[in-house]
């Protein structure tokens, strides 16, 4: 690995953690009221957060850039904070977000929903509130679902490519992440600097996947009494 | 003194309770699918759909015609459910402290721990738990919460018979030495007439008996097929002079002979149990017999319930319930007032405590 | 999950490598077909001046896009005038130091192996498909395109053709044997390393390229001087010896 293979490497890793820690509150947010809640609303909502999921990610990515752009109904408020974000690292931390948020939002649910309501209730009875009942039963039963979630977003993180490269370009050592870096070096036909990369990325995603699948796998093992 | 007045609407049918109970301990009695759960579950907090009126004493925890409902963690109900409902992920010791908040009285866990002896499974977790023990860490943790009143959902219909003889000595001390009120579902009349003071039958939702345990057998007998009537002695355990190979258990002014490995300790107390289908019924004075005990007695009552029939017949200073099979009572011509004898061999007194 | 939680958090505030360096920094924006010179002229730059000089490479047309989106580009290399018109048109660069000073010409390039006969415009007729930098939108397709239609090919080439992202991605899809030809600038064809010139365009449209610090620039005079760097001697050096043609500095 060159000393350019390696900043890639960092700023993808720290990118995604960003992204990550970010969706993570609110991810598992949604992930409990869509699991408590049901009803044409709830269906509504969990269409529009898995959107990303089937969307093309460049979709995603150009009506991102016409939400920011300086005239667009978000940008307008960003730039008269003096906030830049289109083209910068940030522009990738909220590409990688968007993409990855389904991703931790649907094990999570499904962690939640798997929770005997009853336990729930006995929580509430013992003299908890919800917000208690939440931290201290939901989300310890859950975790696993969390856990793998978070993982799994991560790992989405880590290759977003096409909503990034419609918001932030493909900057080195600003937006360039590895997956943009890949496509970057294959188009100019450094195939072998590419190929470096790609190997970086397989080991990470191979690591990923394989605790995603550990993680999965031992759910099952802890007997709910 | 809990005052209820709830309706709740269910599959079925709709829940409809209204019931001025005084007693400390209330065994709610009904067949399945009564709505004996649903009850509890009205009174804990946990059916937001349930309207009407609930006070514990003084407090009202529920009014919904004056927009009172208080969230189930400001009940302070402590709700122990028939699969007992523990915590997975906490430790038994998680579990017992859960209810507790900071300013919560710390001997109460002691207590409570000591109370059921569950010391032994502090460390362990749920899923390592015999039913019986999941039972009565259920029951502790609902005592460590300082509740009002305990609900208390067939708490021994899951667990096998043997166990049932070891939570029920737990039960009664829950009621005596802490004195908490409860509200005990059973399908055994006579676990309800050993542990409450008042009984409630449901039927489809409405109350169809409500007054002392004793008199609820009609009603229960009627309605309930999957009812037990088992006969609950307490008394002081001894070695009664004349009676050799067996112990002796004194209620009253009445001698029973029991097994005598349950002895050991004379002087001590003991609550025994009796199935209904262990005391015999004879309309003649009993001789050579070898059942060890013998009474004389007069039936008050005799309700037929398909084949089968139950017999209350006061002996001893108490009051029994007997199982014969219909043919057999009608052979017998057994009405009330008729003076009968029954026997009851020493094997059939299954200590409880 | 704690443990999780706790590597993120380190991961997140890992300082991405170089961002501690506390020297001025200029990003520039730059046609594709630029890459190989201002990258060696960038670490000149940053030799002489003392500012680290950043690249992003791509077709004008989407370079140019992202400027309008607020990219914080500083300075703007375009292979063609009229993105730069454009640009110049919405006030995003600055038009006072805009320089146009460098031209290219047209190559067909082919697989080095090739043993396909492309020597005329005419020959392309024969080929099944042809690698060209999106006609719709990227200077290089636009040229090639201008080019045909002069000859009063394109109607029946254009349906040959494998629009690319830009000129390189043009480059590399000859070179990996999967279209057999591709037209490209010729300094692109000068650092191919499996695919060669079969001809030369020589009655082409007029290559121009133009350069403009970004108006919206942080850094307007380290942008500045660095476009000056690229129209003096030192950049016109370094485009000789890439084989561009260069003019006299300024507006033509």
């Amino acid at each position: 690995m060159t000393a350019d293979d390696f900043s890639i490497l960092l700023l993808t890793l720290r990118v995604a953690a960003i992204a990550t820690l970010l969706i993570l509150p609110v991810g598992i947010l949604a992930a409990w009221q869509l699991a408590r809640h049901r009803g044409p609303g709830r269906t509504l909502l969990e269409t529009l957060l898995s959107l990303p999921l089937v969307l093309p990610p460049t979709a995603v990515g150009l009506l991102l850039l016409e939400a920011l752009r300086k005239s667009g109904p978000i940008g307008q408020f960003l730039d008269r904070a003096g906030i830049e974000v289109l083209f910068t690292w940030k522009a990738v931390v909220l590409a990688t977000a968007v993409m990855s948020f389904p991703l931790l939002v649907r094990p999570a649910r499904t962690a939640f929903e798997e929770i005997d309501p009853r336990l729930l209730a006995m929580g509430r009875s013992l003299g908890s509130g919800p917000v208690s009942v939440f931290r201290r039963v939901a989300l310890p039963l859950a975790w696993r679902g969390i856990l793998a979630g978070t993982l799994l977003a991560f790992s989405r993180a880590l290759g977003e490519f096409g909503a990034t490269i419609m918001i932030a370009g493909s900057i080195p050592g600003r937006t360039q992440t590895m997956a943009l870096a890949i496509f970057q070096r294959t188009h100019i036909g450094s195939d072998d600097a590419a190929m470096r990369l790609v190997g970086v990325t397989v080991v990470i995603a191979f690591a990923a996947v394989w605790t995603t699948e550990i993680l999965t796998r031992r759910r099952t093992k802890r007997a709910v009494a | 003194m809990i005052e209820i007045d709830v309706a709740l609407p269910l599959p079925q049918f709709r829940l409809h309770v209204a019931a001025s109970l005084t007693a400390d301990t209330v065994a709610v009695l009904g067949p399945s699918g009564s709505g004996k759960t649903s009850l509890l579950e009205t009174i804990a907090g946990l059916r937001p759909k349930a309207t009407g009126r609930i006070a514990l004493g003084e407090t009202v925890i529920m009014d919904t015609d004056r927009g009172v409902s208080l969230p189930p963690e400001r009940r302070r109900v402590g709700y122990v459910p028939q699969d007992s409902c523990l915590f997975p992920h906490l430790d038994i010791r998680g579990n017992v402290r859960f209810g507790m908040v900071k300013g919560s009285r710390v001997e109460l866990f002691d207590e409570a721990v000591a109370i059921l002896e569950i010391a032994p499974l502090l460390d362990r977790f749920p899923a390592t738990l015999s039913g019986g023990e999941r039972q009565r860490v259920a029951l502790a943790r609902a005592i460590a919460t300082e509740p009002r009143l305990l609900l208390l959902d067939e708490p021994l219909a899951a667990v096998d018979p043997a166990l049932k003889g070891k939570i029920l000595p737990y039960l009664l001390h829950v009621r005596d030495a802490l004195r908490i009120p409860f509200l005990y579902v059973t399908h055994n009349a006579g676990e309800a007439r050993a542990l409450a003071r008042e009984a409630l039958v449901l039927r489809e939702g409405a109350v169809m008996f409500a007054g002392a345990p004793d008199e609820a057998l009609r009603s229960m007998s009627l309605v309930d097929p999957e009812a037990r009537f088992d006969n609950i002695l307490s008394g002081t355990l001894g070695k009664a002079s004349g009676i050799r190979e067996t112990g002796s258990l004194q209620v009253g002014e009445a001698f029973f002979a029991v097994p005598a490995e349950e002895t050991a300790r004379p002087g001590a107390g003991a609550v025994f149990s009796v199935a209904p289908d262990d005391v015999l019924v004879s309309t003649r004075p009993l001789e050579g017999i070898s059942a060890r005990n013998v009474h004389p007695g007069k039936v008050i009552s005799c309700e037929l319930s398909g084949a089968t029939a139950w017999i209350r017949i006061a002996s001893a200073g108490l009051d029994w319930t007997a199982r014969l099979t219909r043919s057999a009572a009608e052979e017998l011509e057994l009405t009330p007032g008729l003076e009968v004898w029954i026997a009851v061999k020493s094997h059939a007194f299954r200590r409880l405590r | 999950m704690r443990k999780l939680l706790l590597s993120l958090c380190v991961l997140a505030t890992v300082p991405a490598l170089g961002a501690a360096d506390p020297k001025p920094e200029i990003l520039v924006f730059g046609a594709a077909s630029l890459t190989e010179s201002l990258q060696e002229l960038g670490k000149a730059y940053e030799a002489k001046s003392g500012t680290r000089v950043i690249f992003s490479f791509g077709s004008s047309s989407d370079l140019a896009r992202q400027i309008q989106a607020g990219a914080p580009a500083d300075v703007f290399f375009s292979a063609d005038t009229a993105r730069m018109d454009a640009l110049e048109k919405a006030g995003l660069v600055k038009a006072s130091d805009r320089h146009e000073f460098l031209s290219n010409s047209l190559v067909i390039v082919v697989p080095y192996d090739s043993t396909l006969k492309v020597s005329t415009a005419e020959d392309l007729l024969n080929l099944p498909r042809i690698a060209l930098a999106d006609p719709a939108s990227v200077p290089a397709g636009i040229y090639a395109k201008k080019w045909l239609m002069g000859l009063g090919l394109w109607e029946r080439i254009e349906p040959k053709v494998v629009p690319t992202l830009d000129v390189r991605s043009a480059l590399a899809a000859v070179e990996t044997g999967a279209i057999p030809a591709g037209i490209v600038y010729r300094t692109d064809a000068a650092i191919a390393k499996s695919a060669r010139v079969a001809f030369a365009v020589s009655n082409g449209p007029e290559i121009l390229y133009s350069i403009a610090p970004v108006a919206a620039s942080k850094s307007p005079k380290a942008a500045e001087g660095f476009v000056l760097f690229l129209a003096g001697p030192d950049g016109r050096a370094e485009f000789t010896k890439r084989g561009f043609f260069v003019r006299d500095a300024g507006r033509p």
